[in-house]
């Protein structure tokens, strides 16, 4: 029996603190989530803001005994995952020219874009699985209440994921 | 050629977790989310003592007596009005403009009347109209909202008006011209209206008033209507009296003949 998230029950309860708290837990870890299959800072921000209303539209309909009892941290997660996949499919639709990346705060191309680029060429269940297994650092089991998908499969998507980036930045470091 | 190991890329991609820092405008992106997913909230002080007012993105949805505790009013929302709704952060000039608007000040403020029916949304419209300090009766809401016959449905517009106060439904009488009802507590209505200057209890006898110098019949309240010189005040109990005696409606107040 999994233990009940707090702010579960505080939003559940109706403490008027309990969204902007939500909020404030989960903001930097879904950010570094959607940067990692967007890389791209704007992109990103405007992905968990719409994560985030999609959530707190959807806390304001459930019934208090719904929320009781949701894994709220998992749940984020799939929501990232769906407005993500929402926004890359929209952005196939009108071609969008592949945006120069920028970390925020730092000074330019940090040697891990490289690794971040190479996720980016993954199939999307690869990439999924693979930036929470490192980029999130999120054990398995996590990562399988996240995505809905069974931990093996979970393995299975990291393994091949990890497979294929070998493949891809092997071939970049010939090429460099 | 030296290949990159399994341990190397999630070395990589960890490093990439720590680098991946959301921007210096992770307060403002915070706010936008709550301010988008949520309504929020703030207390103002009201003629009923202080209140609750909950604004959303199309003005204000919400106006409630303080309830008895915040997490019974945050659910209490949830379950009307299927939203969450956390404390005003900022409000851009909102909460003063309510709080003067509460105060019975003439200020125009926006009303979110998303999910009610172009009835409803009318009648409400109509009653925002009312001057302070002045009553009108239902049937009369009723006709200016275009549905003569709809009475009864204008009173339970007004007893599930989420914004009382700001739209005055305190203001609309019975067509006897007595208060009538005030959600749980009818003398509330009573106070307020005197508080507003609305001659209460003159107006329960006789709720239409006329006079021979232009043979005009108003509401009682009507501001044509207090510039009557007493002497040629004639007042009546319905509008077919007055009708009967010989006058016509006041095109000010717009009295409904047959009330």
């Amino acid at each position: 029996m999994p233990k009940t998230d707090p702010i579960a029950e505080r939003l559940a309860d109706g403490d008027p603190l309990a969204p902007r708290d939500l909020v404030e837990r989960h903001y930097a870890e879904l950010y570094r989530y959607a940067f990692a299959m967007l890389r791209d800072v704007h992109s990103s921000e405007d992905a968990v803001h719409d994560a985030f209303v999609n959530a707190l539209e959807a806390l304001g309909r459930y019934s208090a005994e719904r929320v009781r009892g949701m894994s709220l941290r998992a749940w984020l997660y799939r929501i990232t995952l769906n407005v993500v996949r929402n926004r890359v499919k929209k952005n196939r639709e009108v071609a969008v020219e592949e945006v120069p990346v920028v970390v925020e705060g730092s000074g330019g191309r940090e040697g891990f874009m490289d690794a971040l680029d190479a996720l980016g060429r993954l199939p999307e269940r690869q990439r999924a699985a693979v930036a929470l297994r490192y980029v999130l650092d999120l054990p398995y089991a996590e990562i399988s209440e996240a995505t809905g998908w069974n931990e093996n499969t979970v393995k299975t998507l990291v393994r091949r994921g990890l497979g294929n980036m070998r493949t891809f930045m092997d071939i970049e470091e010939e090429k460099g | 050629m030296n290949e990159i190991s399994d341990e190397r890329i999630a070395a990589m991609l960890r490093e990439a977790g720590e680098g991946i820092v959301a921007g210096k405008d992770f307060v403002p992106l915070i706010e936008r989310s709550l301010a988008d997913g949520a309504d929020s909230f703030f207390a103002a002080d009201s003629p009923l003592g202080t209140m609750y007012v909950v604004v959303g993105e199309r003005g204000v949805r919400y106006a409630t007596p303080l309830p008895a505790s915040e997490e019974e009013f945050v659910r209490h929302y949830g379950e009307t009005f299927g939203r969450l709704v956390v404390p005003a952060e900022e409000t851009g000039g909102m909460s003063e403009k309510i709080s003067a608007a509460l105060a019975g000040e003439k200020v125009e403020v926006a009303v979110d009347f998303s999910g009610k029916t172009p009835f409803q949304r009318r009648v409400m419209e109509v009653v925002s109209k009312i001057p302070r300090g002045e009553v009108r009766p239902y049937s009369w809401v009723a006709e200016e909202a275009g549905a003569p016959r709809a009475s009864r449905a204008v009173g339970s517009v007004m007893a599930k008006n989420p914004v009382p106060l700001i739209v005055p439904c305190h203001r609309v009488i019975r067509n006897d011209g007595t208060t009538g009802n005030y959600g749980f507590d009818p003398e509330r209505k009573v106070r307020l209206l005197e508080r507003e200057g609305v001659p209460v209890a003159e107006i329960a006898r006789a709720p239409y008033v006329a006079t021979p110098t232009t043979g005009i019949v108003c509401h009682a309240t009507c501001h044509n209507a207090r510039r009557i010189k007493p002497e040629n005040r004639r007042t009546f109990r319905s509008m077919p009296a007055a009708v009967d005696a010989g006058f016509r409606p006041c095109k000010v107040c717009r009295p409904v003949a047959a009330a």
